[in-house]
């Protein structure tokens, strides 16, 4: 091992021995390069693809622990390759389509984020604007800079939300800082079907997905650990998440971080009003009259489809989008577990934002192949990027919450209370009469202090 | 015994299959303890232990209980479920080249196994080894022709499918290469015995058949020993471990 001497060992990190066992299990069969929506984007990066980054970390781990470094000695690793390597590694939103469709069943999401953190701890990564997440999330406990205090800022003042209670909306910091009108019709929404419902505040931190998906493991644990506790503290035993990545991270990845138990149950929003829509206790009022097709964010559908089971992760916010009156429905040609990802996760936007935009352009264009002309969701992460992609392809779509779509269709008032955010909402919004809806835009008047514009 | 040319003797082929055997225990082994680097759990501490892999593993393998275990294996390892979801041809190939791979290796320790009795004329069963032997003549065909199956599309699909071929690497080409020339080396000696099954004999040239089976032979223990443990083809056992690891998977 002497030539490593000024080489730091490519395993520093956490990697399961069963994730090892994996990258040899690929049998290199390609059908994750058929999926993979960044290689759709790349096609003349091969590299980024699952089944190259799987030969590529043999061949590392080869230099140190192949039967010749054994006879021989070990290779140091090349600055070069390993430059090559990182940002291939990080080219990737960690949607898991390859997982869904691996004939060897590799866990490729936990492997991804297995390797980064090595990555991280050998100083090739993380990439661009990624290596601000610590310190944002760190000492603001949001990505955006905001203050605490005013998590709640938005919320109207004839709204009723507790302190405590046994459900839970955590609304995480898009909805409290960026996008506004989401957390806002949530709030209508429960208020309107008289649920006692309870919001953490200042006590809510960011879900810190951000650094879990780009391998910066320390401040999660913090994160993870502080939101748990808040949440039992707060008596819950169900908590509504309205935000994918903050549903996943809540769902999978704090209770790997949390050694006590976790009373709770975690359920997406959307499972919690189609039960309400079921019972008969949802009244709409206006049509929505635009052809609709729903995109499945990565994080509230295969990333949580074994946990949930399918019916929660795809059906539901179907049935709500289906259920309101005046809405025109049709599937984009890839959906529910072999969805295209838009391109936001794993870090990609703030890392690598020209990947993120060229895959959202082509989620749009999935939607203008089956003429929708609004793309409903259930990520204000997915939003933010195909809003973005979008306005570069200078497309006529729009993207809303099917929250928002709800809100709007029940007549309810999601007009957002003046706040020190107002000026930074950027989003398309359904703006209602008594008897119709219209889809607007709202654009961001001031830039924002944000230095990360994509957290998950 | 005309298998046994140029120079060969019973007690070399048997010293030469433990010192393969041994080779390959060693290359498993030595893969077992490269895995063993990692964890036992997310975010544990790097553990390099043999031993606690395989505890990980096993502990992987049953989180969900003894019926999901039954069930990856009979459906995922066994079936190549994934696989047929994905694509028919691949599962096809897939299949026969498993099946085929398993059951020839399988009769060929088999067939060593009764050499041996043969030989030894062990509790007096020489001339009944003998004819189990030759019984197996069949099986070893119809397997033989099975993993032809399988590594003719495997060959055809990196010849003619354009985004197959672009992504083929030299290594994939090599290691592929390798079991459909195996194979045919292997029909070939059949065939040069005369007499074979749907060929019969047209190829026959029994001078030679002893040498040709000779190259078959060491092409074969070649593949199985030296090259396997050390290459892609350590997928033969990864990935059934991984899929059974793993629970079938996402």
């Amino acid at each position: 091992m002497a030539d490593q001497k000024n080489s730091k060992p490519l395993m520093s990190g956490f990697m399961m021995s069963t994730q090892l066992l994996e990258v040899d299990g690929c049998n290199r069969c390609q059908e994750c390069m058929k999926w993979c929506p960044t290689f759709a984007v790349r096609p003349d990066r091969p590299g980024i693809t699952p089944m190259y980054k799987n030969a590529r970390w043999r061949e590392l781990m080869a230099k140190s622990h192949s039967l010749r470094a054994k006879i021989f000695g070990a290779k140091p690793l090349n600055d070069d390759e390993m430059k090559q390597f990182t940002e291939d590694t990080y080219s990737c939103t960690t949607c898991g389509v390859c997982g869904t469709v691996c004939e060897a069943g590799i866990k490729t999401v936990e492997l991804w984020e297995a390797m980064r953190p090595n990555l991280v701890a050998r100083g090739d990564g993380p990439v661009g604007k990624q290596s601000f997440f610590p310190k944002l999330i760190g000492s603001d406990r949001n990505p955006y800079m905001a203050k605490q205090e005013e998590r709640l800022c938005w919320i109207p003042k004839d709204a009723k939300v507790q302190e405590s209670g046994e459900l839970v909306y955590f609304a995480g910091c898009t909805a409290a800082y960026r996008q506004q009108a989401l957390g806002v019709a949530t709030v209508r929404i429960l208020n309107k079907l008289n649920v006692d419902f309870a919001m953490l505040g200042k006590d809510e931190w960011c879900c810190a997905s951000a650094l879990i998906r780009t391998g910066q493991r320390d401040v999660m644990a913090e994160h993870a650990v502080h939101n748990v506790d808040a949440l039992k503290d707060a008596g819950a035993k169900n908590v509504l998440f309205a935000c994918a990545g903050c549903l996943r991270n809540a769902a999978i990845d704090w209770p790997m971080w949390y050694e006590g138990y976790i009373p709770y149950e975690t359920m997406p929003l959307s499972v919690f009003l189609r039960d309400k829509i079921k019972n008969g206790e949802v009244e709409y009022k206006v049509p929505l009259n635009y052809r609709f097709t729903y995109h499945d964010p990565c994080h509230n559908g295969r990333h949580l489809m074994h946990l949930k089971g399918k019916d929660w992760a795809f059906e539901a916010p179907r049935e709500c989008v289906q259920s309101i009156p005046g809405v025109k429905f049709q599937e984009m040609v890839r959906n529910r577990a072999l969805q295209r990802c838009c391109g936001a996760g794993g870090g990609v936007k703030a890392g690598i934002p020209d990947l993120a935009m060229d895959c959202a352009m082509a989620r749009v264009q999935d939607a203008t192949d089956i003429q929708a002309e609004v793309i409903a969701s259930t990520c204000p992460f997915c939003r933010l990027n195909l809003i973005d992609g979008r306005n570069t392809a200078k497309s006529p779509i729009k993207m809303v919450d099917i929250v928002e779509m709800m809100a709007a269709s029940m007549g309810l008032d999601t007009a957002i209370p003046e706040n020190p955010y107002t000026k930074f909402q950027s989003q398309d919004v359904l703006v209602c009469t008594p008897t119709e809806c219209k889809l607007d835009t709202v654009e961001r008047t001031e830039p924002g202090k944000d230095l990360v514009g994509e957290a998950h | 015994m005309a298998f046994y040319t140029l120079g060969l003797t019973f007690n070399l082929v048997i010293l030469l299959t433990v010192i393969i055997l041994a080779v390959w225990i060693y290359g498993i082994y030595f893969n077992f303890k490269k895995w063993g680097l990692g964890s036992t759990g997310y975010h544990d501490q790097l553990r390099n232990s043999f031993w606690l892999f395989l505890a990980t593993w096993v502990h992987e393998a049953f989180k969900d209980g003894l019926w999901v275990f039954l069930r990856t294996v009979v459906l995922d390892v066994l079936l190549l479920r994934r696989t047929l979801a994905r694509s028919p041809v691949r599962w096809v190939m897939h299949m026969s080249m498993f099946y085929g791979f398993l059951a020839l290796a399988a009769m060929s320790g088999f067939a060593l196994f009764l050499d041996i009795i043969e030989h030894f004329n062990l509790a007096g069963l020489a001339h009944e080894a003998e004819m189990v032997k030759e019984m197996l003549g069949l099986p070893f065909d119809v397997f033989g022709y099975l993993l032809l199956i399988g590594a003719t599309i495997a060959v055809s699909r990196r010849i003619f499918l354009k985004f197959v071929r672009d992504n083929t690497t030299a290594y994939d080409a090599f290691l592929i290469g390798a079991v459909f020339l195996i194979t045919i080396t292997g029909f070939y000696a059949e065939w040069m015995r005369g007499n074979s099954f749907l060929i019969g004999n047209l190829f026959e040239y029994p001078i030679y058949a002893p040498h040709f089976a000779l190259i078959h032979t060491v092409l074969a223990i070649g593949l199985f020993a030296l090259i396997l443990p050390w290459s892609k083809y350590i997928h033969v056992i990864s990935t059934p471990m991984t899929l059974i690891g793993n629970r079938g998977g996402e």
